[in-house]
């Protein structure tokens, strides 16, 4: 069965190519008006927001945690002492997203988008079992309970998960997973690390990542994450995540993308860190030490 | 889970290199940074620059545009170094209409792709105006000059509008046969508006393409005199070498981490950067950082192949080229902190030098204008520009000398800097009216 699936998707990827100068391969439709329409919104809810903020005033003082200054910054060098394999493997990502992964989640878009929504739901609902676990386990009660209640909510009203009822409830979807436990215990990200088919990531975030998958494995929530069924529901999932990330590898042309994207994935990451202890003092980077490290 | 929070990340890049924004850049010896002093555009060119046309000033468009992606391999590729095997096709968009319908080719600025934010709003006004719709890269683009370009080293006004040329005879020569073209028109913005000039006047002698109408929007007049501009201010803004990457980065890394420990955020997702942009974006010496870091960033990628290409060994050691698997940390770093000035000193100019035995370098600077073909633009009625009073890309003599030449083809916006006024309503309707040919409007 599973070769199949292989077979399949191989000819999707050959389909579509025209001469032999020339391929051609359809894209997404492109939605100008709506998405001009969304930035509309999104501007004006920007400005309202600034608003009402110059209007609040200043936050009391004890409320703000002292600042991270440009000097708490970690080098613009980042820890990589696997870049070798990373490089190797961002590669194979790479290619393998051109050649199959990116293909087949354009044919998947081309499905009715409320069938599209359903599915994203359902998954988005499986993945609240573990954000209510690392809640918990990163002593964040309020979101533990949010998650918790969303996946009641869902799973009952929203027909299994299908529907996203607890975000028009007003308690929208924030997921966590052990990576971030990880970091809320105080581990660095570490050496970074380009993960098969699944790209950026550190060791943290990897060991993170292993660790929601084997709880996943252990409940075996309805039976679902194990057997033959895993298979086919692990592929639509991971179709659905690709299908709603706008990447595209090497899309700028650009020869140092491997090191761009390590840079820009380590430092949101570090900058989620400071978020999770901003209620601690700011930690002084070492100046010499490259970041993640 | 961690794949879509890992692949987000383009965004985020967008943010962060438009986004030098968070800086204050405040190098101790130069003067007070306002756009006057630096002698580029004013507040509002440069605010315009950096933001765009708000969505609300923006032209009715179309509720949706087909799009193929198509990935062309061409005969005249040079051989592939290893390292760029991801740049081996050029790859160009198609928006196609179900009837027979003209054809506005769309060719971007400086170092972009096919594929980009101004792209997608020219490429829907157009669509939805009835044209059949092609968009390429920047001969500057790496994927341009890995997969289509004859010398591997952009720049060259004529040597690099003869490939583009070339490259869309073979693409429109493929084209599926459903797609009917009953006529050319060609668009360029920023560089690609003099790409799209010499385009024309290539094709007003071998006449393969037929070009009829060309709409040139806030080109450039002379290439090296724009980006030494941008240069200078990347130099006044961010001061010189990698050590003013540094600083503002450092300044930019800090700010964002305040803004979001301050937020009851649990990601870092591109609404947050995007407010945390707009937060902290506020003084001309911010939007003129920005405009230079971002457009520093496009040049590294040309001067490194152009580099590996001529082999100058300025970047990479020709002997010893960068293997695939190699780190280029360093060198990105490196070419982070040269100015523009440099690739023509140490790559272009001796590339081209050898090869024109007459050439001199002001000879290749004096090439490198739009006045190559001043006859063309002044004489034949066929040639259009749009552009702003406060387009940092120009002087005042260089904007007199297009006024000028085009004498009522052009139109001059007050406000908009450098591209800031695309998709706006009234830019839309003047290009649209320019290329089916009713400009100037009749009451004019």
């Amino acid at each position: 069965m599973r070769m199949g699936l292989l077979v399949a998707l191989l000819a999707g990827v050959l389909e579509g190519c025209a001469s032999q100068v020339l391929s051609i391969r359809t894209a997404p439709d492109q939605t100008p008006a709506a998405d001009n329409a969304a930035a509309a919104a999104n501007a004006a809810a920007f400005a309202e927001a600034a608003a009402a903020e110059s209007a609040a005033g200043p936050a009391e003082p004890h409320d703000v945690p002292p600042p991270v200054t440009p000097a708490d910054a970690p080098p613009m060098y980042t820890y990589d002492p696997w870049e070798r394999l990373n490089r190797f493997t961002y590669r194979f990502n790479a290619r393998f997203d051109e050649a199959i992964f990116l293909p087949v989640a354009d044919t998947y878009r081309r499905t009715p988008r409320p069938i599209r929504a359903g599915i994203h739901n359902f998954f988005d609902n499986l993945a609240e079992i573990d954000s209510v676990i690392n809640y918990t386990l990163q002593w964040r009660l309020k979101y533990g309970w949010r998650s918790f209640a969303r996946l009641a909510i869902n799973s009952t009203i929203g027909i299994g998960g299908l529907l996203d009822v607890a975000t028009k409830l007003k308690l929208p979807g924030e997921p966590t997973g052990f990576a971030t436990t990880l970091a809320k215990w105080g581990m660095h990200p570490g050496p970074y690390l380009v993960i098969p088919l699944l790209g950026p990531s550190t060791l943290r975030d990897g060991v993170g990542f292993l660790a929601d998958y084997g709880a996943e494995y252990g409940i075996n929530v309805v039976g679902l994450y194990r057997g033959g069924v895993s298979w086919g529901l692990g592929t639509v999932n991971a179709i659905d995540q690709r299908a709603n990330i706008d990447f595209r590898y090497y899309s700028g042309g650009s020869p140092f993308e491997y090191e761009t994207i390590r840079f820009l994935y380590v430092r949101r990451r570090l900058i989620e860190d400071e978020g999770l202890h901003a209620k601690e003092p700011v930690k002084k980077a070492p100046v010499d030490v490259p970041a993640g490290k | 889970m961690m794949m879509r929070t890992s692949l987000r990340l383009i965004p985020f890049a967008l943010v962060l290199s438009a986004a030098a924004l968070a800086a204050e850049p405040e190098p101790p010896s130069s003067p007070p940074s306002s756009g006057v002093v630096i002698g580029l555009a004013d507040s509002a060119g440069l605010r315009a620059t950096v933001f765009g046309t708000p969505p609300q000033d923006t032209a009715s468009l179309p509720a949706k545009v087909p799009l193929s992606e198509i990935n062309a391999e061409l005969p005249w590729r040079l051989p592939v170094p290893k390292i760029l095997w991801f740049d081996a096709k050029l790859r160009v968009w198609f928006s196609a209409q179900d009837k027979p319908a003209p054809l506005a080719i769309v060719i971007s600025g400086t170092g972009s792709d096919g594929n980009t934010k101004t792209i997608s709003v020219l490429r829907a006004a157009l669509y939805g105006a009835g044209y059949h719709v092609l968009t390429m890269p920047s001969p500057t683009f790496p994927g341009f000059i890995v997969s289509a370009s004859s010398t591997g080293v952009a720049g060259d006004l004529m040597r690099d509008g003869k490939d583009l040329y070339a490259a869309m005879q073979e693409i429109i020569a493929h084209l599926p046969r459903k797609v009917r073209i009953t006529d050319i028109d060609v668009v360029g913005y920023s560089l690609g508006g003099a790409n799209a000039a010499i385009v024309k006047s290539i094709d007003a002698t071998e006449h393969k393409l037929k070009i009829h109408r060309v709409v040139m929007i806030n080109p450039p007049v002379s290439l090296f005199s724009s980006v030494g501009r941008l240069d200078r201010l990347f130099a006044a803004t961010i001061g010189p070498g990698e050590q003013g990457v540094e600083l503002l980065y450092r300044r930019l890394y800090a700010q964002i981490a305040n803004l979001y420990r301050a937020s009851d955020r649990l990601e870092l997702d591109e609404n947050f950067l995007l407010g945390a942009a707009a937060a902290t974006l506020k003084t001309d010496a911010d939007f003129s950082a920005a405009i230079a870091l971002t457009f520093r960033l496009q040049l590294v990628d040309m001067f490194f192949i152009g580099d590996l290409y001529a082999k100058t060994g300025v970047i990479t050691d020709p002997a010893h080229p960068p293997k695939v698997g190699d780190s280029l940390e360093d060198i990105q770093r490196d070419l982070r902190a040269k100015p523009f000035a440099d690739y023509f000193t140490r790559v272009f100019a001796p590339y081209y030098l050898k090869r024109r035995p007459d050439a001199t370098s002001p000879s290749l600077i004096a090439s490198n204008r739009l006045d190559i073909i001043t006859d063309a633009l002044r004489d034949d009625g066929d040639y259009y520009a749009q552009t702003t009073r406060n387009d940092l890309i120009l002087n005042k003599r260089e904007l007199a000398w297009l006024q000028d030449t085009l004498g009522p083809r052009i139109i001059v916006y007050d406000q908009g800097g450098h591209l800031g006024e695309v998709g706006d309503r009234q830019q839309v309707a003047d290009m649209l009216d320019m290329l089916s040919g009713s400009w100037p409007r009749s009451e004019q």
